[in-house]
């Protein structure tokens, strides 16, 4: 029997927050404020009484039967296209902080320049496997058009797969708009598949914003991944308990994914939560706390009874800088997500302070904790090559293998390396100035975008995005 | 039987205790601004204090506001024009475009704690309607909520709103992403980081 300390739900336990979710769908229901999902709901059958849709434990499973339980999200570059479900993964940058924090613990607002430079370190990342959206929200950019910026710097200065726009039903035509220039056409689009993943959020409890609702649908009518998720305040925007937060939080997530079956079935979609407790002392929102990773590999096991790829939030943190507190909560949740199965690890590098910043150095500092997570979870090889009792018997008692062929063959590759956390020794780390490891990460940061070479694109298809955008900002 | 047990019901979350005794109070004929006063606003001005030093939690402090407000609407009818039935009077709501009231919400029912008539008009609030409930009830104070960045834009043309209409009733912004310096930026009259600061705050801008 395998053993890890964190809770197996058992088959039981699963049903019973399946029944409780099916329970608040079909007499409470879910509200959405956003006509046109009333319309679709109506046309399909669903009781809708005002904003209100309610559905049946039968209407629920139908659509999950088409929902695919892993998908590729293809990149412009295609050696850098991803998988999602099952046992595949991707790290994904933070989202949505409005503020960048400096060395010092001090913030400013975040701006575009900051945003491109995200989109750098991203494109040089070994170990961040998809652009973001909304990395930083920048303030020195119209808001009506910021997505606009924000996807078009995606596109350009990085070749991995991105994040899309779901900032409005507008917004997310934009999104699909601008994939359809980048792939040279709707036809050619449309067989590629997905290639960008977009994040809707419910609105705790139990209903969806017109802007969440209305991308959800043209994202899902364009066959783009969209990530379902429910950000639940446990004791504010709901239960307490942690299982009526799973309860609550799954009745969202299936109303999200049933919209989306109905509107495509097929539409790949992810089970996603970032749901938490709130700090009832202060009554603000805490993710650094075990029960978020508790939520964490909740959400991976009941992702699975569905047979779907789940979302979570990786490398989280309530600390204001990258200290050992910001260090700890993050490496805590980056690894329980990991390990628990969660597909989709968005906010992996950068977030500080419950959401409220990005970090160039804490991204520097969970990117490294991205590869070591990875090698945490690469099973061991069992091959006799790889136990090779013949070496251990030539060794023999009281010997060394410094000096045997395969320590010297792999010694560059067996191991994780670090990339620039610290394993000198006392004397070593004094004589290189004695640095904390978020110093260190603000001399590698000016490396790192010095390294940055933007990735060939088509200059037809930059130009094309260009007039896009141009044309858009002229009519908002 | 006095009103330091009421001032002790609040503290105590026992808002059937704070009916009863407050109700036994005014049938004895004690002053009702005593009972108010020195009973139920005292009582929440401690429990704000005990909140802001960590001894309380968020649902015990809101607990204690349910209880004085019982005791208030005992009160309330008995309350002659002279006498002051609030500290004054604050329009709260969640601005256009965004619809996050967490924050909103603690702020409302930690004003109304405090003993300030707090009219509350939820989510999506248009500028004009801001405006219009402030003229119509002589508010003394507009409190603005915002969680996106994207509406923060909502909380500068209120205030802009407000200022055009001539009014002398005062603004102040909260919520996640907004900053004193943005306060600043659109001449919002007060910014806090935080429930118990915008009490604080409130009772600084009518004293």
């Amino acid at each position: 029997m395998m053993v890890d300390r964190m809770q197996t739900f058992t088959t039981d336990q699963i049903t019973r927050i399946h029944d409780a979710s099916m329970e608040l769908l079909s007499s409470v229901g879910v509200a959405f404020n956003e006509p046109e999902a009333l319309e679709i709901f109506a046309s399909n059958g669903f009781r809708v009484d005002g904003k209100t849709v309610f559905m049946t434990d039968t209407q629920v499973q139908k659509a999950l039967e088409t929902a695919p339980s892993r998908f590729t999200v293809t990149a412009r570059n295609p050696e850098k296209s991803v998988a999602v479900g099952e046992d595949d993964f991707v790290f994904v940058p933070g989202y949505g902080a409005p503020f960048i924090t400096l060395p010092d613990g001090s913030q400013r607002e975040a701006t575009m320049a900051d945003y491109d430079n995200f989109c750098k370190l991203v494109q040089t990342s070994k170990t961040i496997d998809m652009n973001g959206f909304m990395m930083v929200e920048p303030g020195d950019v119209s808001p009506e058009t910021a997505h606009l910026d924000m996807m078009f710097s995606s596109i350009v200065l990085c070749d991995k797969p991105f994040m899309g726009s779901p900032v409005s039903k507008q917004g997310a035509r934009d999104c699909v708009e601008m994939a359809t220039i980048l792939w040279g056409g709707k036809d050619k689009l449309a067989a590629t598949g997905p290639v960008s993943v977009s994040l809707i959020n419910s609105l705790s409890p139990l209903q969806f914003s017109d802007e969440m609702a209305g991308s959800l649908i043209e994202l899902a009518r364009a066959n783009q991944a969209c990530v379902i998720a429910s950000l639940i305040m446990a004791g504010s925007s709901g239960p307490v308990t942690l299982a009526g937060v799973l309860a609550l939080q799954n009745a969202e997530i299936l109303a999200g994914i049933t919209l989306a079956q109905l509107v495509n079935p097929g539409a790949p979609v992810i089970y996603g939560s970032t749901s938490s407790a709130m700090d009832m002392r202060t009554g603000g929102l805490a993710i650094g706390c075990p029960e978020l990773s508790m939520v964490v590999s909740a959400t991976a096991q009941m992702a699975r009874f569905y047979k779907l790829p789940s979302r979570s939030g990786g490398g989280l943190t309530d600390a204001h800088c990258p200290d050992g507190q910001a260090a700890g909560e993050s490496a805590l949740a980056l690894s329980t997500a990991a390990r628990n199965g969660i597909n989709f690890i968005l906010h992996s590098a950068g977030i500080l302070g419950s959401y409220i910043a990005m970090s160039f150095e804490k991204f520097l500092m969970d990117e490294e904790m991205c590869g070591i997570v990875r090698k945490l979870i690469k099973p061991i090889d069992f091959s006799e090559e790889a136990i090779d009792v013949q070496m251990i018997k030539t060794v023999g008692i009281g010997g060394q293998y410094l000096t045997q062929p395969k320590t010297f063959k792999l010694c560059r590759t067996e191991f994780y390396m670090t990339d620039f956390f610290n394993r000198q020794n006392h004397a070593g780390w004094k004589a290189a100035g004695s640095k904390r490891i978020d110093q260190v990460a603000t001399e590698r940061l000016s490396q790192r975008l010095a390294a940055y070479e933007k990735p060939p694109i088509d200059p037809d298809v930059e130009t094309a995005l260009s007039s896009y955008i141009a044309k858009r900002k002229k009519i908002s | 039987m006095t009103t330091q047990d009421i001032f002790n019901a609040v503290l105590a979350f026992d808002e059937a205790t704070v009916i009863t005794l407050t109700q036994a109070e005014l049938d004895g004929g004690t002053d009702i601004d005593a009972i108010l006063n020195d009973g139920l606003i005292s009582a929440m001005d401690e429990v704000g204090e005990r909140f802001s030093s960590g001894e309380l939690f968020v649902p015990e402090m809101l607990m204690a506001a349910q209880a004085m407000k019982a005791g208030l609407a005992i009160l309330k009818p008995h309350l002659s024009a002279g006498q002051s039935q609030s500290k004054g009077v604050v329009i709260i709501g969640t601005v256009k475009g965004d619809l996050h009231d967490i924050g909103k919400n603690l702020v409302s029912m930690m004003m109304e704690g405090a003993g300030f008539e707090v009219v509350d008009l939820g989510v999506d609030v248009e500028s004009e309607a801001f405006v219009k409930t402030a003229a119509e009830k002589s508010a003394n104070v507009i409190a603005l909520s915002a969680l996106l960045t994207t509406t923060m834009p909502s909380m500068e043309s209120t205030v802009k709103a407000v200022k055009e209409a001539g009014m002398a009733t005062r603004t102040i912004i909260g919520g996640a992403p907004v900053t004193q310096a943005f306060a600043d930026q659109i001449g919002a009259d007060g910014y806090s980081a935080d429930a118990p600061g915008a009490v604080k705050l409130v009772k600084q801008l009518v004293a």
